[in-house]
């Protein structure tokens, strides 16, 4: 039988990783796609990879005369899970997510954005961390002026966080929409819930890919493409507030 | 005589969303009938441009009365052999309403079929075989003289007195484009073309002929008469003065604001590419153009390809058309992927846009083949990729070993958007089926889109074609392959 406590902590993960503290900077803009990390890397002055592991890459470099971190923040919960934890253990006191998700109301199109209040946890990591009746919630300081930056076609609301892509029922969703969802993702229960554990400043922003209730799927439609662009713009104005 | 050089109505490829050019061959024939022979009214109608729909074309006919009507293309890019069932629809209706009016079609497709084209086509009276230059003025100035001495013009299939289709004499080429006066642009509504959707201001060239290389399952090869010696494979082209030339005429004169030089092969000899460099810096003409050329030409001139970056070369073509040495060996590509790989990280140093042409539905093909090519085509990582299935036009080189692979012969799909053939191995369907997902693999691969869209080393104008191309791969080209949806 194991006799330890815990395996493994993010403390443990790091230091395994050869990570001194200090690598990461005070605020981290993680996304789950390459090419997002890609374009908020490019941001980037100076650039450094200081953590690389499982396939997940963090660097850390200046923007606007701050240091930032940016890399692969997961894009399941089980990773985001893993990733956001690393990130507060790692001395980050502002997350700031630029994810996708699916819209749950008709009013929300496609290349839209939406700014999660908070998270509706339809995960199964998170309940390793929190009662069930625990609600995470984005920072609201940090919220309120991500909102600012964004303006035209952003929707503030309850993300629902699934695990099953492929299992979003009628029943499930209208049920997650009963209870104030108006948007779906993979990742932003774990990501808030954690980070509100630590005590950490967290906010997500999202493009709306695909629209639950009209059908509409657009994963590779051009407002897609040129709304994540501009989402990795307004995530680094929101540097500029911190 | 008055003779009208008419674009009826007419689409363009999936892929281009909203295309429309100038025709750069009607331009030609005009400026050559004007200057040999100023007698005769020249007219122009660009009824696609004009926006005109088929009544007010007509319209628009009988009140310019013509005595000879000219249809035809010298480019493949306005849709191949697709471009015929439209000439043809054209032909009957203004038949109906100017019964005595004579019409002529020529150039891509005709060329190298003008006797049978002519048969299956009671609308024409005429079909130019090979070069139109100097056939389609020459049948002007004969049909302007009482007693029309037709047989007696070089390169035409035409009826006689008892309705036989018969073939005069084999036209030999033009030897010095620069005998040949600059395209009388000033016919044409310059100011309605529009390129890839975005590009106002949007201008079609055609500054040479040919191409020496002449792989087997080129398109090229139908603008020439098959009685010739491999008339496709004899390279001509317009001197770097002349081009220069014509460039400035139209950015000063017309407002180009791009320039798409359709040659299918401008590079051949370096001296050229030299010499237009020259001319340009010294015009200090400022035009973004493309132009399409060969890779291993590109390679032996890498050295120019620096400056040809600062006097305006944003976007270049080149074809690799298959990955695998036994195929590029049957269609005598002449170029290698190694070449091809080497050239799109020369163009990339450079902020030149790469567009490779490749291509499935070879008869070899099956699913692996072309998944197998796309991945390989990742790994070399174009800027953009232009997918053709094979079109086994009459006159190419490969077209009696691909006849017998045809299921569909709706010309109206003969565009290289649409399977209209099989392969040994997969059937039309399957082909389009992997057609359709090959171009939008390409056309969502996360960090190429985004390279391509946004990066600003690139001209902003080619980022707005490369936004064309996403924009219409799962959607339009789609439509087009899976669905067998007429967009030309």
């Amino acid at each position: 039988m194991m006799q330890r406590d815990v395996h493994l902590t993010a403390k443990d993960l790091l230091m395994s990783m050869q990570f001194k503290p200090g690598d990461f900077g005070k605020i981290a803009v993680i996304s789950g796609q390459p090419q997002r990390v890609q374009m908020a890397l490019e941001k980037l002055k100076n650039p450094m990879r200081n953590f690389s592991a499982f396939g997940y890459t963090l660097w850390t470099g200046e923007y606007k005369g701050k240091r930032v971190t940016v890399g692969h923040g997961g894009m399941y919960a089980p990773d985001a899970a893993l990733i956001t934890e690393l990130l507060c253990v790692g001395g980050v006191e502002y997350l700031i997510r630029l994810g996708s998700c699916g819209a749950m109301t008709k009013e929300i199109g496609i290349g839209d954005y939406v700014i999660a209040k908070g998270a509706i946890r339809g995960d199964g990591v998170t309940r390793y961390y929190v009662d069930d009746d625990f609600v995470p919630y984005a920072d609201k300081t940090l919220t309120t002026k991500l909102a600012e930056t964004c303006k035209k076609h952003t929707h503030l609301g309850m993300i629902w966080t699934t695990d099953a892509i492929l299992r979003e029922t009628k029943e499930i969703v209208n049920d997650a929409i009963a209870k104030g969802a108006i948007a779906v993702d993979m990742v932003t229960s774990p990501f808030l819930t954690i980070a509100q554990l630590y005590g950490k400043r967290a906010c997500a922003l999202l493009v709306v890919t695909d629209n639950l209730i009209t059908g509409e799927i657009g994963f590779a439609d051009i407002r897609v493409f040129d709304a994540e662009r501009r989402m990795i713009e307004r995530g680094f104005d929101l540097i500029r507030e911190i | 005589m008055r003779v009208l050089f008419l674009q009826p109505p007419l689409g363009w490829w999936a892929v281009w969303k909203r295309h429309i050019a100038n025709n750069v061959a009607h331009a030609q024939l005009a400026a050559n009938i004007r200057e040999w022979y100023p007698e005769i009214e020249v007219k122009v109608l660009d009824a696609r441009a004009l926006g005109m729909d088929e009544k007010q074309m007509l319209d628009a006919i009988v009140e310019i009365n013509p005595d000879l009507i000219y249809m035809g293309d010298a480019l493949q890019t306005t849709g191949v052999a697709a471009i015929h069932p439209r000439y043809q629809h054209a032909a009957k209706l203004i038949k109906q309403v100017l019964p005595k009016v004579k019409i002529c079609v020529g150039g891509f497709f005709y060329g190298a079929n003008a006797p049978m084209m002519l048969e299956k086509t009671p609308e024409f009276d005429f079909v130019v075989a090979g070069e139109t230059e100097r056939t389609v003025p020459e049948l002007a100035k004969e049909l302007s003289k009482r007693d029309p001495d037709i047989p007696s013009i070089k390169g035409l299939a035409y009826r006689d007195k008892y309705g036989e289709v018969k073939l005069t004499a084999y036209r030999p080429l033009i030897e010095n484009l620069d005998d040949l006066p600059l395209p009388a642009y000033d016919l044409f509504p310059m100011d309605k073309y529009v390129g890839f959707n975005y590009l106002k201001h949007y201008v079609e060239t055609y500054m040479s002929r040919g191409c020496p290389n002449g792989c087997r399952f080129c398109v090229g090869w139908t603008n020439y008469d098959p009685r010739g010696n491999k008339d496709w494979t004899h390279y001509r082209y317009r001197s770097p003065e002349r081009m220069a030339e014509e460039m400035e005429l139209l950015v000063k004169k017309y407002g180009a604001k791009f320039i798409c030089m359709m040659d299918e092969d401008l590079n051949v000899y370096r001296e050229r590419m030299e010499g237009l460099i020259e001319e340009l810096r010294r015009r200090n003409l400022k035009v973004p153009f493309f132009f399409m050329g060969r890779a291993p030409y590109h390679l032996r001139d890498r050295d120019l390809l620096k400056p040809l970056r600062e006097v305006g070369f944003v976007c270049g073509l080149f074809g690799m058309e298959a990955v695998d040495k036994k195929t590029l060996e049957a269609i005598k590509k002449g170029t290698t992927v190694d070449e091809v790989a080497e050239l799109v990280q020369l163009f990339r140093e450079n902020n030149i846009v790469s567009v490779i042409t490749w291509m499935v539905g070879f008869p070899e093909d099956d699913e692996m083949k072309i998944k197998d090519r796309i991945e390989r085509l990742n790994l070399i990582d174009p800027d953009m990729a232009a997918l053709q299935i094979m079109t086994p036009l009459p006159g190419i080189p490969m077209y009696k070993q691909l006849e017998p692979l045809v299921e569909d012969w709706d010309l109206r799909k003969w565009d290289f958007q649409h399977a209209v053939i099989r392969t040994k191995y997969l059937s039309r369907e399957d082909l389009a089926r992997l057609a359709a997902w090959a171009n939008r693999e390409f056309y969502s691969k996360p960090g190429r889109v985004q390279r391509i869209l946004y990066y600003k080393g690139y001209h902003p104008f080619c980022r707005l074609i490369a936004r064309t191309y996403v924009e219409t791969a799962g959607k339009e080209h789609a439509q087009a392959a899976v669905e067998d949806k007429i967009f030309v």
